[in-house]
């Protein structure tokens, strides 16, 4: 921690020495182990009271977990918690609660089945244990309404828009007398004025007491909210809390990536810092081909389903040696998107061309024989089968072309595999263990191995970067440019607009099934901001 | 190869764990755990004559299991066995019944066609259930067993009823000599070749097709195997399918072979015993031969405990009972299929 | 008539009790397979508690207690052993099927019929007809409503849908769904012994091998049908009950002109059409039921 010295100096001015009142949490010396990645080493840090203070890192660096810990959801090995300087025991939520502490999760932990009211209900712990309904949501109006939440008491979680649900789980976690309120990439899902909105409830929090740990990746975010900031690299802590005007982008970004791997990287900066109001597209190719799209959707529409919205309308085309981005507020049926073009979902009317000939009513498999490529949205369910092998999951593309009764030769498939994931510079030790004990961006190389191959002709690429490291993120861009470079389609899904708006040569935005507005570069974050929320 | 051998261990503990169990419950009931135990063993494979015995009820349960591996495998839960062996030996017993006199070259087969035809169609409701409607094959097949069991008791009391038959228990004619394929030993050079091709058949769709790879994908997580672009409907069929026919199969088997007639409620155990094999034997079709001789001496026993021990048959039921509640704890073998589909599916 | 709704009632009130056992385990997250075990094992208590002590008091509650182990033990081996919950509750079935056939031989010596001299206290002549009926009947109702109000109108009742629904969240407000589930399975398990002693003690007053016939898996297919919700998964075991008693109403009035064993059969059959009916409104679960593991996140 080279840092040491300019670190002391930047807590001291963050709070005050000998302060009056202690630390609002303070957690000394904490570590976790899940099974033997360690996962959190020895951090001790201490929060000022009544301020906004952000915790940043790359994705794995351990910010959900010490969340979990402070909440008390998570059992650290060792360790001491204080929360307002008394300490409690660690891994109870209850206790955890009843401190003051809130947690609200990144993908919100509310009950899909439950009304507002009883969201806010099952989580409450004083008050009567039976109710009536009316007395339910006589109890929890006034609340909502205070939070200035803006959602009916008898809406279900999961017919809630995502800002909504947000504002619910932050109304739930403030039912009962919160300290500190801690919340976990609460700006993820989030449009961006939806994140205004969100910063300016947080301020007002703020000012009535609450002391808010803000969990982000978002360098920008971070300038723009935080009082104080802390940053975690492995599981360690790097730097910490300093003030937020005690320091600035570019440093930051040098204590989250860290020294030895800033070379690397150097170009993907931006996504990491965020986008300031303008931000220079990446250069178009050479030669977008003015032939026949390689994929062309006319008029598509189909039924929404628990899954999202349908589409309505949705028209869109891609060319050859083309990276089309697709930006929206996630929920907005960008889902649906992908499942129309995957077969997975019906399209009710409108046609959609492949390589020039009518796909609407061919199977799956059959669009995949004619280059369709899909890297689904849940790298963990929908890419993966985490527990068959490596050479399994790899050949599955194969197989599925194949006849069912085909008979094969395992040996011949591992070899291959083996093969083709040496070339993906996939790290694994046999191509017989099962996927899911790859990392992360690991298991997204092989999805990659497996989806860009020589015949693909039209990549679909939705959030192909979540939860990877800035390293495998690199990669994946990279490769998603390669294709484009043979000649391949390119549809990216992502809720981030710095990546789309660094690699798409075109960025289509969704908003509620429909494809509401088309940009070219160069992008204006504002002008896609007010697309996403219709304020266009 | 050391995953494999830590799974055997795991199964065996958990075998053990169970027989902890039973033996808790037998020194409760007032028996004897070690007699019991002892007598067990004994009628399975130490008295002189049980290996055949053991044999003869492992063949059926080794056609079936392979039968559950498959469906299993796949991703559906076909719990009907039972019901599928029934209604297999229903078919072949109105084929026998009503090609009486015809040579037995043409008989012989066309029973075993009914029996596996029998029992796939009675794996086929559930499964279009399952996959066109969505519908819980776990209870859509349990049901199947009961409504099997008493189609069971109303054609061997009916149609196909022995009129000589003494009343006490139910039963069709019995077989014509000419179309057994075994004497009640139950052990023939056709019932051992059957259940080795079966077996082989079986061992290559699993390990050396196409089919197998995808329906072990499919098992583990369907909703992967979907996006490649699979047809969950047609491989969750198969499998349903092949399920019930092999368990008609065995039906067709006992009807011609050592039974030598429909029985009403025969074989009470089969399904539930196949099921057990397909668990302990980590969904392996290798597996389950070795595990089909264990389960097999078990039911060879459950006839030896009261006639000649003087001892409950239900303690073989018991024994079954236990290891079925134990034997998917995680990490045991057949559960790292089960495990590995919750966390596809509900990974976070 | 009114014969028809008493052998309605009949059929259904044991059903009506280990339904909502169901419909408790079933809200805390675990698809409970074993109530046909349970409730058998219900039934021998309570009839053997009564024939060898003659003490009905002793005979209920030794099937409350050997139904609230057995619940424990299933608890045990799907929340802490993490085994398959479909599986480990057909093994649980297993074992209440010959757990009891063992202690029946074990005390008589075979597998016979087990008679009680008396059963449950009956409602009384005041109440005409009806009076035939047990109290256990009279007083479902009541516990219907008071478990729908437990789940549905209590901070518990949330906090144990929560736990079967999004565990986690139920973990971040400082619910333990593991102890959710043990309290669940055992309520559930009074509820089986209960079930269980009105399906042995209500009219019959006797225990046979293997009497529950099935209606374990039928109360788990009514929490299917009803999904989860107390009063219409009681509803559709009412449904199953009406189907039952027609059956029976059936062999009386047509006697040997129809087969009887197939007339026997109509409950199973309305409850597939009833877990049919049930996938096809809610769009069913068409890739993933997830063998029914429990849930962790």
């Amino acid at each position: 921690m080279n840092t040491g010295g300019q670190r002391e100096a930047a807590v001291i001015e963050a709070i005050p020495s000998e302060a009056p009142s202690p630390s609002a949490l303070q957690c000394r010396d904490i570590s976790v182990q899940y099974g033997e990645v360690a996962a959190l080493v020895g951090v001790s840090l201490a929060f000022a009271p009544k301020l906004i203070h952000a915790v940043v890192g790359q994705n794995g660096a351990g910010k959900t977990t010490f969340a979990r810990v402070a909440a008390g959801l998570v059992k650290p090995v060792s360790g001491t918690l204080a929360i307002g300087g008394k300490e409690i025991p660690t891994g109870n939520v209850g206790l955890a609660r009843a401190a003051g502490v809130e947690l609200v999760h990144q993908n919100f932990a509310l009950p899909p089945s439950f009304t507002v009211a009883e969201a806010m209900e099952f989580g409450a712990e004083r008050g009567r244990p039976f109710f009536s309904r009316r007395g339910l949501e006589a109890r929890w109006k006034k609340h909502l309404e205070n939070l200035g939440v803006r959602a009916g008491l008898r809406d279900r979680i999961r017919d809630l828009p995502v800002e909504a649900q947000q504002g619910v789980e932050i109304a739930r976690a403030l039912v009962a007398d919160a300290k500190v309120l801690i919340l976990d990439e609460p700006t993820a899902v989030l449009s961006p004025s939806g994140i205004e909105t969100l910063f300016e409830r947080l301020k007002s929090l703020k000012a009535s007491g609450v002391t808010i740990i803000l969990i982000l990746h978002k360098i920008r975010e971070v300038l723009g909210i935080a009082d104080t900031v802390t940053v975690l690299r492995g599981g360690r802590l790097v730097e910490g809390p300093v003030a937020a005007r005690a320091t600035n982008a570019r440093r930051l970004s040098a204590s989250i990536i860290g020294a030895q791997a800033e070379q690397e990287i150097a170009g993907d900066e931006a996504a990491l810092v965020g986008a300031t109001d303008e931000i220079k597209a990446a250069p178009v190719p050479a030669a977008v081909s003015q032939a026949a799209p390689v994929l062309a959707m006319e008029r598509v529409f189909t039924r929404s389903d628990s899954e999202g919205p349908g589409l309505e309308e949705a028209s869109l085309s891609i060319g050859r040696g083309e990276i089309v981005g697709v930006a929206g507020v996630e929920g907005n049926g960008q889902r649906t998107l992908v499942r129309v073009l995957a077969n997975l979902v019906d399209a009710q009317s409108g046609r959609i061309l492949l390589g020039g000939e009518d796909i609407t009513k061919t199977p799956l498999s059959e669009r995949r024989a004619r280059g369709l490529r899909v890297i689904p949205f849940e790298r963990n369910s929908e890419g993966l089968s985490l527990s068959s092998a490596l050479w399994e999951n790899w050949s599955a593309r194969q197989l599925v072309l194949g006849s069912a009764l085909k008979l094969i030769n395992p040996a011949r498939y591992r070899k291959a595999c083996d093969a083709s994931l040496k070339e993906w510079d996939v790290r694994y030790h046999t191509t017989a263990q099962p996927a899911g004990s790859l990392s992360g961006g690991n298991a997204q190389k092989l999805i990659l191995a497996r989806e860009i191959d020589a015949d693909a002709s039209l990549i679909i690429a939705a959030q192909p970067t979540r939860g990877l490291d800035v390293g495998a993120t690199a990669f994946v861009w990279r490769a998603l440019r390669e294709a484009r470079a043979r000649g391949c389609a390119v549809l990216v899904i992502s809720s981030d607009l710095d990546e789309l708006f660094d690699i798409s040569d075109r960025l289509i935005v969704m908003l509620s099934g429909r494809i509401v507005a088309e940009f070219r570069p160069p992008y204006r974050l504002g002008e896609v901001g007010a697309a996403m929320t219709g304020a266009h | 190869m050391t995953a494999r051998l830590f799974a055997v261990g795991r199964a065996i503990a958990f075998v053990i764990l169970a027989l902890a169990l039973c033996g808790v419950i037998f020194e409760f009931a007032g028996y004897s755990a070690p007699e019991m135990f002892q007598s067990i063993a004994d009628g399975a494979f130490l008295n002189p004559g049980a290996w055949q015995g053991s044999l003869r009820w492992a063949l059926p349960l080794f056609i079936t299991a392979t039968g559950v591996i498959i469906s299993f495998r796949s991703g559906y839960f076909n719990v009907g066995a039972q019901g599928q062996f029934y209604i297999g030996a229903i078919g072949t017993t109105f084929v026998v019944d009503f090609m009486n006199g015809y040579p037995a070259a043409l008989v012989i087969p066309l029973c075993f066609i009914a029996g596996i035809a029998g029992g796939a169609i009675w794996a086929l409701w559930p499964g279009l259930l399952r996959v066109r409607s969505g519908a819980d094959e776990v209870i859509t097949t349990l049901m199947g067993n009961f409504i099997a069991g008493l189609i069971l008791i109303y054609v061997t009391g009916g149609i196909l009823k022995d009129p000589s038959g003494t009343g006490q228990v139910m039963a069709s004619r019995p077989v014509a000599p000419a179309y057994r394929i075994s004497s009640e030993t139950g052990l023939s050079p056709t019932i051992v070749g059957a259940a080795i091709v079966v077996g082989v058949v079986m061992w290559i769709l699993v390990n050396r097709s196409a089919f197998g790879v995808l329906a072990g994908l499919a098992g583990r997580n369907p909703i992967m195997i979907v996006w490649q672009g699979a047809r969950m409907s047609r491989l969750g069929l198969a499998g349903f399918m092949l399920g019930g026919g092999l368990a008609g199969l065995a039906g067709a088997m006992e009807v011609l072979g050592p039974n030598g007639r429909l029985v009403s409620g025969f074989l009470p155990t089969l399904g539930f015993t196949a099921i057990l094999i397909a668990l302990v034997a980590g969904l392996s079709i290798s597996g389950a031969a070795i595990v089909s001789l264990f389960f097999g001496g078990l039911a060879s026993a459950s006839l030896y405990l009261p006639v000649l021990a003087g001892l409950p048959a239900a303690a073989i039921d018991i024994i079954n009972a236990a290891i079925a509640l134990f034997i998917t704890a995680r990490a045991a073998p057949g559960l790292g299929w089960l495990a590995a589909r919750r966390r596809a599916v509900g990974g976070a | 008539m009114e014969e028809f709704v008493i052998a309605t009632l009949r059929y259904g009130t044991p059903l009506v009790y280990v339904t909502l056992a169901g419909v408790l385990a079933q809200r805390a997250g675990v698809w409970n397979l074993g109530l046909e075990g349970l409730m058998i094992i219900g039934c021998c208590a309570a009839v053997l508690g009564l024939v060898q002590t003659g003490s009905l008091l002793f005979g209920m509650a030794l099937a409350v207690a050997l139904c609230v182990i057995a619940s424990a033990l299933l608890w045990f081996v799907i929340e802490k052993l993490r085994a398959n919950p479909i599986i480990a509750g057909l093994g649980m079935t297993g074992l209440g099927l010959g757990g009891t056939d063992l202690a029946v031989q074990a005390i008589y010596g075979s597998q016979a019929t087990v008679n009680a001299p008396y059963g449950l206290p009956r409602l009384g002549t005041e109440f005409g007809d009806f009076g035939v009926l047990s109290v256990l009947v009279a007083a479902m109702p009541f516990v219907v409503f008071a478990f729908w109000a437990l789940l549905r109108r209590t901070r518990f009742g949330l906090q144990l849908a929560a736990s079967g629904e999004h565990p986690f969240a139920a973990r971040s407000v400082g619910v333990s769904p593991a102890r959710m589930r043990l309290i669940a399975l055992c309520v559930g398990g009074v509820l089986c012994a209960l079930g269980g002693a009105e399906l042995a003690l209500g009219s019959l007053t006797i225990f046979a091998y293997g009497m529950t016939a099935g209606r374990g898996f039928m109360a788990f297919s009514a929490v299917i049908f009803g999904a989860g919700h107390p009063i219409a998964s009681v509803a559709a075991s009412l449904f199953f009950a009406i189907v039952g008693a027609l059956g029976i109403r059936a062999q009386l009035v047509f006697g040997d002109r129809v087969p009887n064993d197939l007339l026997l059969a109509l409950p199973y059959i309305a409850t597939v059409i009833g877990i049919w009916i049930s996938a096809r409104l809610r769009g069913g679960a068409k890739a993933a039921s997830a063998f029914g593991e429990l849930r962790d996140y």
